[in-house]
């Protein structure tokens, strides 16, 4: 009998590792805290109808998001927990999709690679003052292989012909991608033209969404409620359509409504012998199993981390929580770009990464400026609801006036432009811990985040946010053009309360459980797993040792495949690098992962013989 | 009304029609209703102050009604249905049929629509005022800061003088939460009740959902002069706008406290 696991989560880590476990004969119980929103999910039927629908109401009204009022999480500044303040904000913090699937139901699907560089960043570009810059305990080319297989199950599309040089040297690939580019959006074409103009290279942003039918699921029709939206279509690939689905196809057990609130360690604190949990009904149970995988994201993984008195002994846990740090830059064109027609973007633009080395970062002490990804070409409020709320962000804004803006509709129409993944640098004093005095719905501590800028990513936004202006200021059309260094102005008008922390969130959250091999100074190992317990892994962004400058959601799962493999002993569900390519895109159903060759068609056939469901001990 | 009681969301239609004869809300009374499609009148006004329909011809002060008595349906109208409407070549709305709530979606919404009301298993986090009551005290409070008359009987610039007063946190804690939901109901899907003949979008130049047609290769990759908003804005006016909305334009000012700019 292979070792039972619990898995803690079903996004982006949980549903890759429940995966992998699941096709190497493990028995598996996934826990999931919210709702299962996929009809058919797990079925031998397949995906049934989608809930998910081009509606802006419901997209605000926590459908598949967390509802603050259950879940809240609290906030404030380093300046305000010097002071002693326990908080200053209550509510929605970065919150990520609380459903089956996690933050991939309505993610932007974005799947650039890390960098070479991103995984030294202290060997290779050196220390930032009053930053906790490390080095990760892997490599890119360690990573490289794991990238290959998730991308190939997601159905990642892209045009590595279009590819820049640069971007290649730092994150080379072995194999062509699943399937090719969208059809490029007509903003992306004009901020492309812009771009080249000032010898700035855009190209097809690598993206889990369907160009052509992949994986029993339509190709994407553009619809333009993508980012934020569930597909209405099943057209994009994510965790749970691209993973647990085949997962639970192939025995894996889904618990939703389940919320694990305690990882629980034997007397020696060596080893989890299991969790609890409060179930469906709000009735704390427990479960048993040889390994536990956390993969709840990195908030919640550090939550649950210190709620079970998980051992620390470097004092990392819960450090260094990282958001990534938005800037956005803007075009007004003559004639509308209709950003809103296609998968959010279509292009991508690598310029701006870094690192770069300028008189301004010299003066304020700072060796090295790094930017991040763009996604170039988008609207910036795609639709009426989004641009409403925009404009009456200004106090006052409404009556006869908004009445005009919204007639003329400047902001949707006419104004387009790029966001910038900004690189957030690791700092121990951002940190989640438990809030002293605020429960959620389960009676339990919530998540207290302590979040400031560094000056690092405040100077790359003030430094990027005019180049990136000027591109779209060189775009045919454009007559106008500006930017907003949205995650700076949000912590000037109010930090987690401002009226732009909505535009300023990435929900992308990394570090908390830091991986490193020395046991002083990190969390985790190279493999995820606790320093000091035998079986806890953590396999989400909080594993993270720098937040680079791009959207973290494949660099998650190659890490928890990377990961889980070591501990299965699996084998690649990939041909080897050069043989004919396409194969894993002409597949369907789950068994057919077992297309490696004949080992895992074995390894396939053992694991049905095997199944079973873990322990289970009513509490 | 108590017939119409968990009515399937289908009929909201008719309910709305039907209830607008009395001019009580399900939730609201009669009065209430008056003043808010007073309140919504000149947050989203329509003619004469503005020339395209307003908030309350868009019926958002009955969709407003329809999300604070959202339990009286069931399924209760908080999240419409997918994947599709029958707007863009599907034959059956399915944004009309509503989704369950399970038992903790419920709680939630309970708690956003009734607030905590003293019940232990609803103040895990602390007391929570629910946006009934915010309605309730926030209407009765505009009236009686309006005169004998009340909100409603007063002549619009003085109802906006009064709704424009920054000072007052009672009143802007009711604007703030009538100007989010009035945006939702007539710029919304009008399965909620409001964006009634679709008003919210022809005016707008915007829409709506757009599955499962979507865009053509076409639409998606070239130019459309028709995509723009439904008055075309003037160079001036739209860089007006943009220059409000962006604060940090370059060559522009440069924010003070961004002192790195500088």
């Amino acid at each position: 009998m292979k070792p039972s696991v619990i898995v803690v989560g079903s996004g982006a880590g949980g549903s890759v590792a429940a995966w992998e476990f699941a096709r190497n004969g493990h028995p598996v119980v996934v826990f999931e805290k919210g709702r299962n929103l996929l009809p058919g999910l797990g079925s031998k039927e397949g995906l049934g109808r989608s809930r998910f629908s081009n509606d802006e109401v419901k997209a605000s009204r926590s459908f598949e998001n967390p509802d603050p009022i259950l879940e809240p999480r609290t906030g404030r500044s380093q300046r305000e927990a010097q002071q002693g303040k326990d908080r200053t904000f209550v509510g929605d913090i970065n919150g990520l999709p609380t459903t089956v699937g996690g933050g991939t139901v309505h993610w932007d699907a974005k799947v650039p690679r890390f960098w070479r560089q991103d995984f030294k960043g202290l060997s290779t570009h050196g220390p930032i003052a009053n930053a906790n810059v490390a080095d990760w305990p892997l490599t890119y080319d360690d990573l490289a292989p794991y990238y290959d297989e998730v991308e190939a199950r997601l159905g990642v599309q892209g045009d590595l012909t279009k590819m820049p040089a640069a971007t290649l040297a730092q994150a080379p690939r072995a194999r062509p991608f699943v399937m090719p580019p969208n059809p490029p959006m007509y903003v992306g074409t004009l901020l492309a033209e812009g771009a080249r103009r000032l010898g700035y290279e855009a190209y097809p942003f690598p993206m889990a969404v369907n160009s052509q039918t992949f994986d029993g699921r339509p190709r994407c029709n553009s619809c333009g409620f993508c980012d934020g939206y569930g597909c209405a279509i099943n057209a994009r690939g994510g965790a749970a359509v691209s993973f647990l689905h085949h997962a639970l196809q192939d025995g894996v057990e889904l618990r939703t409504r389940c919320f694990v609130h305690r990882v629980e360690l034997s007397p020696d604190k060596k080893r989890a012998i299991g969790v609890a949990y409060f179930d469906a009904d709000g009735v704390e149970r427990h479960e048993r199993a040889d390994i536990v995988v956390l993969a709840p994201s990195a908030i919640e993984t550090a939550r649950l981390a210190l709620l079970s008195g998980v051992p620390d002994r470097s004092s990392q846990l819960g450090r260094n929580v990282m958001f990534h740090f938005f800037t956005v830059a803007g075009a007004l064109f003559t004639d509308p770009p209709h950003g809103w027609r296609g998968p959010s973007s279509t292009l991508t633009l690598d310029d701006f990464v870094g690192p770069v080395k300028t008189p301004a970062a010299k003066a304020a002490g700072i060796a090295y400026l790094k930017g991040g990804i763009c996604e170039v070409g988008g609207s910036i409020a795609p639709g009426p609801i989004s641009e409403a709320d925009f404009y009456t962000s200004v106090p006052g804004t409404w009556g006869a006036p908004l009445k005009e803006l919204m007639r003329t509709a400047v902001w949707r129409t006419r104004v387009a432009g790029l966001s910038m993944v900004g690189e957030d640098m690791p700092q121990l004093a951002n940190r989640v811990d438990l809030d002293p005095a605020i429960r959620d719905v389960y009676g339990m501590p919530v998540p207290r985040i302590t979040y400031s800028a560094h000056l690092f990513e405040q100077l790359a936004s003030a430094y990027f946010g005019p180049l990136a202006a000027a591109l779209c200021a060189a775009a045919p059309g454009a007559v106008g053009a500006g930017f907003i260094p949205i995650a700076t102005a949000g912590e000037l008008t109010g930090g987690f309360g401002s009226a732009l922390a909505g535009p300023s969130s990435t929900a992308h959250i990394m570090g908390t459980a830091r991986m490193g091999d020395d046991p002083a100074t990190s969390v985790v190992d190279a493999w995820g797993r606790f320093h000091g317990l035998e079986n806890v892994y953590a396999m989400d962004g909080s594993v993270f040792t720098s937040s680079g400058g791009f959207n973290p959601t494949n660099t998650i799962m190659s890490l928890a495949l990377r990961a889980t493999r070591h501990i299965t002993g699996g084998a690649s569900t990939l041909p080897a690098a050069g043989a004919p390519a396409g194969t894993i895109a002409a597949t369907g159903g789950s068994r057919a992962t077992a297309i490696a060759g004949a080992a895992a068609a074995t390894a396939a056939i053992t694991l049905s013989a095997t199944r079973r469901t873990a322990s289970h001990d009513p509490g | 009304m108590a017939l119409l009681a968990f009515a399937p969301p289908r009929r909201v239609e008719a309910l709305l029609q039907a209830t607008a004869a009395d001019g009580a809300g399900r939730f609201l009374n009669a009065h209430e209703m008056t003043t808010l499609r007073a309140l919504v009148g000149t947050l989203l006004p329509g003619p004469p102050l503005d020339r395209d329909p307003g908030g309350v011809e868009a019926g958002a002060p009955e969709a407003i009604d329809l999300l604070l008595a959202a339990f009286t349906f069931d399924p209760p109208l908080i999240h419409a249905g997918g994947p599709f409407s029958n707007r863009n070549g599907a034959t059956h709305d399915d944004f009309a049929d509503f989704v369950p709530l399970d038992r903790m979606a419920e709680l939630a919404w309970r708690i956003r629509l009734e607030g905590s009301l003293g019940r232990k298993e609803r103040e895990f986090a602390g007391p929570v005022r629910g946006l009934q009551q915010i309605y309730r005290d926030g209407l009765a409070y505009l009236d009686a800061h309006a005169g004998p008359t009340g909100f409603a009987a007063l002549p619009a610039p003085a109802q906006i003088v009064i709704l424009e007063n920054q000072a007052d946190a009672t009143t802007q804690e009711l604007v703030g939460v009538a100007l989010a939901n009035a945006i939702d109901a007539m710029y919304g899907p009008p399965e909620y009740g409001g964006n009634r003949n679709l008003v919210g979008w022809t005016t707008t130049n915007w829409r709506g959902d757009v599955q499962p047609r979507g865009y053509t290769d076409a639409e998606v990759s070239g130019p459309d002069p028709t995509a723009g908003g439904a008055a075309p804005a003037s160079t001036a006016t739209a860089r007006a706008t943009f220059d409000r909305f962006l604060p940090a334009a370059v060559g522009t000012h440069t924010p003070r406290a961004l002192w790195w700019l500088a």
